[in-house]
């Protein structure tokens, strides 16, 4: 019963990372969408890219708040993925990787059990958090004791210390800002100051992610923005798609009145770090948590003293928000100045923060300890669901 | 006979100004606001589909699949729970931390910073009606003539 190779389904509010172990993975989203100018057909997961114009994006998601609450959906979009037109598989001869939330609730549990091997027909199923893949991947190639894992993604920011490999459940903390929060803030200011985008959850999150980066400096930075001129270097435009000739948009340099180049553009200045800015202090926004790098520390003083200096030199950063230019450097010099002087401090970003949880997957799919994990078919026929809430450590 | 007085007095008292509570509202909707998932309406809500409509497909093969899957709808009804129900569940369930309520992080030790409402800058000012923040003269004509009590979101 080994295989040669598995499926691991990252399963994210937004996005779902899939593949074989020994393929690389697809990044599919996790929603279905409706398009204005479509009308007959919803549009499932990748298929967005058929899509001629997603200005107007509806927008249907499995998860609520970071939980799997709308089973339809999720069960349309997975048939979607493991169909032909995606990354097909028949999970009743491979075995199947899929990750939760943290936390994830007892009847979400359940019912995840059940679809998978009663509805897909699954024969080994391993059921994990994604920051548990994420840190064995970590361990695997630092040789380190202690871990401390930041997933920063769409719908929450959390932060896992892991000692010896098992996460320490007492140090978990949580944020509420995740990437929605970022592009729903983005929305609201924009459609305030220039123009009415509340509709464009798409375009906007493309522009996020094109344009915005953390500030080092904040309030320099600020001075910066308020300049006006060529000292002004943060200002730019962002030139919109209007899916004739431009498909995604793209951040361009402010160019004078009368070289108008009949774009419609949105000018950027001070949100282009504002926005990022919320990861760091949320409280800017009215939501009254910590930023990451405090929530880093608070995390780790919750841990056992004797594993500080280990977890302050084993910090990994991953999903989405990783991405932002600066993120990591920004949180090394916050987490250093708040941390005791004579601990080192390492901060390390995933080198592909969107699917580091996958990777990890992947490599302990060759754990050789890796069926002692999973459940399988004639397991979950004998013994049913308590098995699993005890061999899944959620 | 008229007495002396400040205009900017008699101005100030004609003044609607929000209580506390009604300022907290605000705020807790503006950061509601930010967990939608849509703005707008469904594009596609007032299409009606027909079930008599003949349903083509790419081969003439029927479906081999020895069990037939549930529909979507099935999986809909079957483990239907709202996210408030399960954080309720949840709570009788694991009700010693650590769990999810737990895991929510505090406060910051770090004080508050503000930004005019308008112009996304540092500001100083505050609006006496409604409490938004402002950072000039300028920026709180546009909040008067925008926001200030016409917010409603």
């Amino acid at each position: 019963m080994s295989e040669t190779f598995c499926y691991i389904l990252d399963n994210g509010a937004y996005t779902a990372k899939v593949g074989f172990s020994n393929a690389e993975p697809k990044v599919v989203p996790n929603c279905i969408m409706k398009a204005k100018s479509e009308r007959r057909r919803p549009f499932i997961g990748s298929q967005i890219d058929e899509c001629r114009d997603a200005s107007g994006l509806y927008y249907i998601l499995p998860f609520q708040k970071g939980f799997l609450t709308n089973w339809d959906t999720q069960k349309t979009i997975w048939d979607f993925i493991f169909s032909k037109e995606c990354c097909p598989v028949n999970l009743s001869e491979t075995p199947l990787i899929v990750t939760e939330p943290i936390f994830n609730f007892s009847s979400v549990q359940e019912a995840m059990t059940e679809i998978f091997f009663e509805e897909y027909e699954c024969q080994t199923l391993l059921r994990i958090n994604a920051t548990d893949l994420a840190e064995y991947q970590y361990r695997k190639t630092h040789n380190n004791e202690c871990t401390v894992v930041v997933d920063s993604g769409y719908s929450f920011t959390y932060i896992v210390p892991y000692i010896k490999g098992k996460k320490y459940r007492e140090g978990i903390r949580r944020i509420d800002v995740g990437g929605k929060v970022l592009t729903n803030h983005m929305k609201e200011i924009l459609s305030y100051r220039q123009l009415n985008v509340m509709e464009e959850s798409y375009v906007i999150n493309q522009a996020k992610e094109d344009s915005c980066f953390v500030s080092q400096d904040f309030m320099a930075d600020m001075e910066i923005a308020k300049r006006k001129g060529p000292t002004n270097t943060i200002v730019k435009d962002y030139v919109l798609p209007d899916y004739t000739t431009i498909r995604r948009g793209f951040l361009r340099d402010v160019v004078r009145p009368d070289e108008d180049l009949e774009q419609q553009t949105l000018r950027l200045n001070n949100e282009r770090f504002c926005i990022p800015e919320l990861l760091f202090r949320p409280s800017d926004v009215g939501i009254p948590q910590m930023g990451i790098p405090e929530a880093i520390i608070n995390s780790i003083e919750a841990c056992p003293e004797e594993n500080m200096e280990s977890l302050l030199e084993n910090i990994i950063l991953y999903g989405g928000n990783t991405m932002f230019r600066g993120f990591r450097d920004r949180t090394y010099n916050e987490v250093r100045a708040l941390a005791l002087d004579h601990y080192d401090v390492n901060v390390t970003l995933g080198e592909n923060p969107v699917t580091y949880a996958w990777e990890g997957g992947k490599m302990m799919f060759r754990d050789p300890e890796f069926y002692s994990f999973c459940l399988t078919r004639e397991e979950y026929e004998e013994e049913g669901r308590p098995l699993a809430f005890e061999r899944f450590d959620i | 006979m008229t007495t002396r007085e400040s205009g900017r007095v008699k101005e100030g008292e004609k003044r609607r100004v929000l209580d506390d509570a009604a300022r907290k509202r605000r705020a807790r909707k503006a950061v509601e606001a930010l967990e939608q998932d849509n703005f707008h309406e469904d594009p596609h809500a007032d299409l009606v589909m027909s079930k008599k409509v003949p349903k083509f497909s790419d081969s003439n093969e029927k479906p081999t699949r020895k069990k037939k899957a549930k529909s979507a709808e099935y999986y809909k009804m079957r483990f239907r729970k709202t996210f408030a129900q399960l954080v309720e569940e949840d709570a009788s369930y694991r009700p010693e931390p650590p769990n999810y309520m737990s895991a929510q992080v505090g406060p910051s030790k770090f004080p508050d910073r503000h930004f005019c409402a308008v112009c996304g800058f540092l500001s100083n000012y505050t609006c006496i009606s409604c409490g938004a923040r402002y950072c000039s003269v300028r920026c709180l004509g546009t909040h008067l003539d925008t926001r200030c009590l016409k917010w409603t979101a």
